[in-house]
């Protein structure tokens, strides 16, 4: 990794990195203060215990899961859809930035032209992208935890560690499969119709595969399955293989994606 | 110091280069004239270690371009052709990430405030706001800060006023006197006529010729334009004994090699009305690889 190609692309994505933060810390803020008056409403949880576990499902809630907890709650309104559909999005498009479009560009150039190796340019720029993908999973973990000790909700913190933990592998995953398509494809709209297509691929299987349980199979296809918010906050699923796993899988294409990149005609 | 052998690369579409040799000594400056689309730019990227070449290779200082292109890169000072600038930087922050990535020598840092100085550019403005030639400007900056053995530019004069050229060509000759080995691509005659010694020509991916331009300086013909008042010194000018072509109406074209006296002595005893050169001279040498 170069520190100061490090520098220059991070201070880069700054000014996005804290927009993102700023909207999730807010949004958080409002759930967490909407949420004691909600829980002291015994006709909420009525309700959303009479909702079918088909429709749960698709909303990211489980079906098991108690519905009267502030970790039922922070999932089925933040954590388990809208959450996970912004950091992906968030992911793929810095991906886009990093690589892609200055590879479209051009701009790629000047780096390439100093004694800096691809596979050294390509690595910072991973961890460029980890970096904005942690910064914005521990703002979301952090605004959770402030916004709970503020409102006197109380929460398991180890829980929301492991959660983060979890989404960091989970996000980088998705990053890193953005990134092979970046170098692979040296098209920016290419790599990121092929990033954007694959997300929403597997989003859609996790959501069908929630729907009966004849089609749970097909949610096995989905890496969204490992991305399971509200057991893991609850304590009724353990992330640590799941955080084995898809940190492993980000490894592995990491390294084909340095192996293209070293490998390919960059006509700049 | 740089050596291509054999160099071909060819692109899906078709175009590209086949079968480039060419020797550039240590401290020779090349120039590499040739229309758009000719190979000049594959070339350079090639010797960038950018472009993979298909067949042949690409050698600077023995280090063969694309295996070895991150160490080509500690002796090579670059500009491209196309300037896409990441433009969320201010124009001394680029340098100064440039500087940084290739080692942070501090030389470096005072070799850059003098360059701005002598290309009057205020480093200090958003890349974004900054017109083409001051990208242009900001661009030869940070391939001459370095002062690498070797320079590799792609036409570094596009987009630079015409004051601004003839400080280019200055900072290029300035660097000769160091001892660098240049090699640069360029449509301006005039620039590489001044700055290099050798000048090659390529069209559609081959190339065509590599000439001394000292032997061409040599053996200079020289085109003149002239328009004469009648028919009287129409005639006269035809019995001169120069090499004498008439153009139309009473316009002729008159080819002088060597000295000029005798041209001189001719007009003196006529009336002209317009009298011009045609071309500079190596562009007069050279123009009928482009037709």
């Amino acid at each position: 990794m170069n520190r100061a190609f490090f520098g220059a692309m991070f201070r880069q994505q700054r000014p996005k990195l804290l927009k993102f933060s700023t909207g999730i810390v807010l949004y958080e803020g409002l759930l967490t203060w909407v949420y004691p008056l909600i829980s002291k409403n015994s006709a909420v949880t009525d309700i959303v215990d009479s909702i079918p576990s088909t429709v749960k499902t698709v909303f990211g809630v489980s079906p098991k899961a108690r519905a009267d907890t502030f970790e039922a709650f922070i999932s089925a309104q933040f954590l388990a859809r809208i959450w996970s559909v912004i950091i992906a999005l968030y992911g793929i498009n810095t991906a886009n930035t990093l690589l892609s479009k200055p590879i479209d560009e051009g701009s790629l150039v000047f780096p390439l032209s100093t004694p800096v190796s691809r596979t050294n340019i390509l690595t910072t720029q991973t961890a460029v992208l980890l970096s904005c993908n942690a910064t914005l999973i521990a703002a979301t973990v952090l605004g959770l935890c402030v916004g709970t000790f503020w409102f006197r909700i109380r929460i398991r913190y180890s829980r929301y560690i492991s959660l983060g933990t979890l989404a960091l592998a989970f996000f980088s995953l998705i990053s890193s499969y953005s990134f092979l398509f970046a170098a692979w494809a040296k098209d920016g709209e290419k790599a990121s119709a092929y990033a954007y297509g694959l997300t929403f691929g597997f989003y859609a299987l996790d959501v069908i595969g929630g729907l009966s349980k004849r089609s749970a199979w097909v949610g096995k296809f989905s890496i969204f399955r490992f991305f399971k918010p509200q057991e893991v906050l609850e304590g009724t699923f353990d992330p640590s293989r799941a955080i084995i796993g898809l940190t492993a899988g980000s490894i592995l294409l990491t390294v084909i994606t340095i192996r293209i990149f070293n490998e390919s005609d960059l006509p700049l | 110091m740089i050596r291509l052998e054999h160099l071909t690369k060819q692109y899906p579409s078709g175009k590209g280069i086949r079968d480039i040799n060419l020797q550039i000594p240590y401290g020779g400056a090349f120039g590499f004239l040739g229309p758009n689309g000719a190979g000049k730019t594959t070339t350079i990227r090639v010797l960038m270690g950018l472009l993979q070449p298909d067949n042949g290779g690409a050698r600077i200082k023995d280090l063969d371009c694309w295996q070895n292109r991150t160490e080509v890169k500690h002796v090579v000072g670059y500009l491209p052709g196309e300037l896409h600038f990441p433009d969320y930087f201010l124009g001394s922050e680029f340098l100064e990430l440039m500087r940084r990535m290739h080692g942070g020598k501090f030389e470096i840092q005072n070799n850059c405030k003098q360059l701005a100085e002598h290309l009057d550019l205020d480093t200090k403005q958003s890349i974004r706001k900054m017109s083409k030639g001051m990208k242009q400007k900001l661009g030869i900056i940070s391939a001459l800060m370095l002062d690498f053995e070797v320079l590799i530019m792609d036409e570094p004069t596009s987009g630079l006023d015409p004051l601004m050229q003839q400080v280019f060509i200055d900072l290029i000759l300035e660097e000769k006197k160091k001892g660098k080995t240049i090699f640069m691509s360029s449509h301006q005659f005039q620039e590489i006529e001044r700055t290099c010694e050798q000048v090659g020509i390529i069209r559609e991916g081959q190339l065509l010729t590599v000439q001394d331009i000292n032997r061409i300086k040599q053996m200079e013909c020289h085109t003149f334009e002239v328009e004469v008042e009648n028919e009287e010194y129409a005639e006269y000018l035809h019995q001169c004994g120069l090499e004498v072509y008439r153009d139309k109406g009473l316009s002729f074209i008159i080819k002088i090699t060597g000295n000029f006296d005798s041209l001189w002595q001719v007009l003196s005893g006529i009336k002209v009305k317009k009298f011009r050169q045609r071309f500079l001279e190596l562009e007069e040498a050279f123009i009928q690889y482009y037709r």
